[in-house]
């Protein structure tokens, strides 16, 4: 339906192209950490934009021409100063600033003198702060549709050699591969897609759509071509859920570019969360995990000193824990079979097999430490303590061949047996 | 009063009523627009460029770039609790939201997420302006948010604003120099300062909330952009110059007066010479830039 109708046409499949480009680019922006120099090139790109509509205020495509060509060459004009500056050794955070900020205000400057000269251009030429979709017609979708058609190619293109120079530039370097050349390319493309983005979401918002449906693809994958792929579909999307919004909520006016950035921050946070290997609720739910088996797990060492039964209260004096926490952990272990409740606490067969197993962890551990690392005895302990939830059954093994499966530890206590 | 000036003749005739000013023989309510303009751009200079160098020592001037645009949102705020007042109680209050949203958010991305930090700050003011402007247009029901708030409207300043911008000027001045070792030492040396109990983050947060003030105050007159260039251009100048904090900071808040009166001065020049009103927001920013390519040639052997 929207993608029918011919008012909402244009803008929805324009602003899906350009985020689709800068989507794109922001990954290797991202993977650099150079993020914020979209912000500050976006910001360069607007004198580039305004002395086009200075010089050049008569055909619309002509214009449309001309507006690309000056705000790409404005672009790569500031990349060249940041570089100059660099070897000034500014840090690069005070040269992003300065260039973002006077070359920004060179445009205004120009641009209120176009106010008295060209009224209308000036109009024109305003959009570029904020973004403008609504005014896009099929032209701009062919010309813009065209150079993210250029991006694209070229990431698709020159995957291989992409990757390679931004995960082992020295192997890259080895092969021979046209590093430079490769550079500069990504250069002018990230300068293109900027170029091209800025209609959308204008100069002030572009740098969030270099990097918020990169940092959405980073969280979810590991691979290069994984964050590529999402990232570009989270940008497609947020190009489209942000124009599907401002059409179809006619209640209240909410202006397209800053939508299309809106859904995709709440991507990249729904990202940042839900990812199902990174994200924060599976490092908290991990960790949670972990604290629960290091409880249960102390517990299950309290009982094996206190010759395998104990009351409540003698295994609060051992382990400093909240009474309704070790009532609820006691609760746990009777439910997964390793104690049973009688007078006390006590072991069942399992329970006792998985103590031993414990205490075996923690005492080979320390006379690991004293053996191999001459550790002395007294210090051992707090290291074991740890040690003894981490270890493998795989380690565990190697540890008992590496020290010749022995009976004592360093304190001259027992080591309980492994099972065979 | 300054209608028949040119670049130089704005000179002679702004220092002799200067000098009437100092003396007492010009009050407050006599200031001709332009003078106004000189006296907000210069008080906003001074302070941009002392925190400014402060910003660019600790590295944090992509921040301030963030704040200059989060405190939209922190307006939009005040502006919903408020009214439409914008004393200095409510610009404070703006500042603070806007300063601890933005610190706060920023190092909650880089800590929780582990996230780079420009990434971080990236998506945080992306976020946050957006929001601001989407508030703004479904309460004001207009899609065109003006472009005043990039490059502000030096032309439409009043005496109110000369006064709000002084109450500004002073509070980031007293703070500077109540505390001055306390910033000079957190700026320079984190670890040491640390180690004798002041602490850096303090006065990270601080920093912020006085770039925050200084932004706002700045927003309405002169835009954002000119007072982020205000924040890193004199300084970088000063840093080329001196190797010396004091000497730094000296130095740049002089820069900046001499731009503020030569942004006005061409700015009127234009005006009655060639008839050519132009942005003197636009002007100043200009001339910085244009000032920092000059100060880079003394170096450029070296480089």
């Amino acid at each position: 339906m929207i993608f029918l109708d011919p008012i909402t046409r244009a803008p929805l499949i324009g602003s899906m192209l350009m985020t689709l480009s800068s989507a794109l680019i922001g990954v290797f922006l991202l993977i650099r950490k150079r993020s914020l120099v979209g912000e500050a090139l976006s910001h360069a790109a607007y004198p580039g934009v305004v002395i086009a509509a200075f010089f050049f205020p008569q055909s619309d495509a002509l214009k449309t021409f001309c507006i690309l060509g000056g705000a790409l060459f404005f672009t790569l004009i500031a990349m060249s100063f940041m570089d100059l500056l660099k070897r000034f050794r500014f840090h690069e955070d005070a040269v992003l600033t300065l260039t973002l900020s006077t070359f920004l205000g060179v445009g205004i400057l120009i641009a209120s003198r176009l106010q008295f000269t060209n009224p209308l251009a000036y109009v024109q030429i305003g959009q570029f702060l904020y973004g403008q979709v609504a005014t896009m017609r099929d032209f701009h979708i062919l010309l813009y549709g065209t150079l993210s058609a250029v991006v694209v190619t070229f990431v698709v293109l020159f995957y291989h050699p992409l990757r390679l120079m931004h995960f082992n530039p020295s192997y890259a370097k080895i092969l021979g591969m046209k590093h430079r050349i490769l550079e500069r390319s990504l250069k002018l493309l990230t300068a293109l897609s900027i170029v091209i983005g800025i209609r959308t979401v204008g100069v002030v918002l572009m740098s969030g759509m270099l990097i918020a449906p990169a940092i959405a693809g980073r969280s979810l994958s590991h691979k290069l071509s994984g964050i590529l792929w999402i990232s570009a579909s989270v940008g497609l999307l947020s190009g489209f859920l942000g124009n599907y919004f401002s059409t179809e909520i006619t209640s209240v006016h909410l202006p397209i570019g800053p939508m299309i950035l809106l859904c995709a921050a709440s991507f990249a946070l729904l990202a940042l969360f839900l990812s199902p290997e990174r994200g924060l609720i599976v490092r908290w739910f991990r960790i949670f995990r972990f604290n629960k088996q290091r409880r249960e797990e102390n517990i299950l060492k309290t009982l094996w000193k206190n010759e395998g039964a104990c009351s409540l209260q003698a295994i609060q004096s051992y382990l400093p824990l909240p009474k309704i926490v070790l009532f609820l952990e006691l609760r746990a272990l009777i439910y997964q079979g390793f104690i049973e409740k009688r007078a006390l606490y006590q072991f069942t067969p399992d329970g006792r097999k998985k103590a031993a197993r414990i205490v075996r962890l923690h005492r080979l551990w320390e006379l690991y430490l004293f053996h191999q690392h001459r550790v002395c005895p007294e210090k051992v302990h707090t290291s074991a303590d740890e040690m003894e939830h981490i270890i493998t059954p795989n380690v565990e093994k190697r540890l008992a061949d590496l020290l010749g499966n022995p009976e004592k530890d360093p304190h001259d206590k027992p080591i309980p047996r492994g099972e065979v | 009063m300054y209608d028949t000036c040119n670049f130089f003749s704005f000179f002679g005739l702004f220092f002799q009523r200067l000098k009437l000013f100092c003396v007492g023989n010009l009050s407050l309510v006599e200031l001709a627009s332009d003078e106004i303009q000189v006296g907000i751009l210069a008080l906003l200079g001074i302070t941009a460029s002392l925190l400014g160098s402060f910003l660019i020592l600790r590295r944090m001037t992509m921040l301030a770039n963030s704040l200059s645009h989060t405190i939209l949102l922190g307006i939009v705020i005040a502006y919903l609790l408020f009214g439409y007042t914008l004393d200095l109680k409510v610009m404070g209050f703006a500042a603070l939201i806007s300063a601890l949203l933005t610190a706060l958010l920023t190092e909650g991305l880089v800590k929780l997420f582990r996230l780079n930090e420009d990434a971080s700050i990236g998506l945080v003011f992306s976020t946050l302006f957006a929001l601001g402007i989407v508030l703004i247009t479904t309460m004001t029901r207009n899609a065109h948010i003006g472009s005043e708030i990039i490059m502000g409207n030096l032309d439409a300043v009043k005496l109110s604003d000369l006064k709000l911008t002084a109450a500004v000027f002073a509070l980031n001045v007293g703070a500077l120099l109540l505390l001055f070792r306390g910033y000079a030492l957190t700026s320079f040396d984190a670890g040491f300062a640390k180690q004798i109990g002041i602490s850096p983050r303090i006065f990270h947060y601080i920093l912020m909330v006085q770039t925050a003030l200084t932004s706002i105050a700045a927003f309405r007159a002169v835009g954002v952009v000119l007072v982020l260039a205000l924040f890193v251009g004199p300084p970088l100048i000063a840093r080329l110059l001196t190797k010396r904090l004091k000497s730094m900071l000296l130095l740049s808040s002089l820069l900046s007066v001499v731009f503020a009166i030569c942004s006005v001065a061409l700015s009127r020049h234009f005006y009655n010479v060639y008839a050519a009103p132009l942005s003197t927001a636009g002007l100043t920013a200009t001339l910085i830039l244009i000032g920092f390519i000059l100060s880079l040639i003394p170096k450029w052997r070296t480089a």
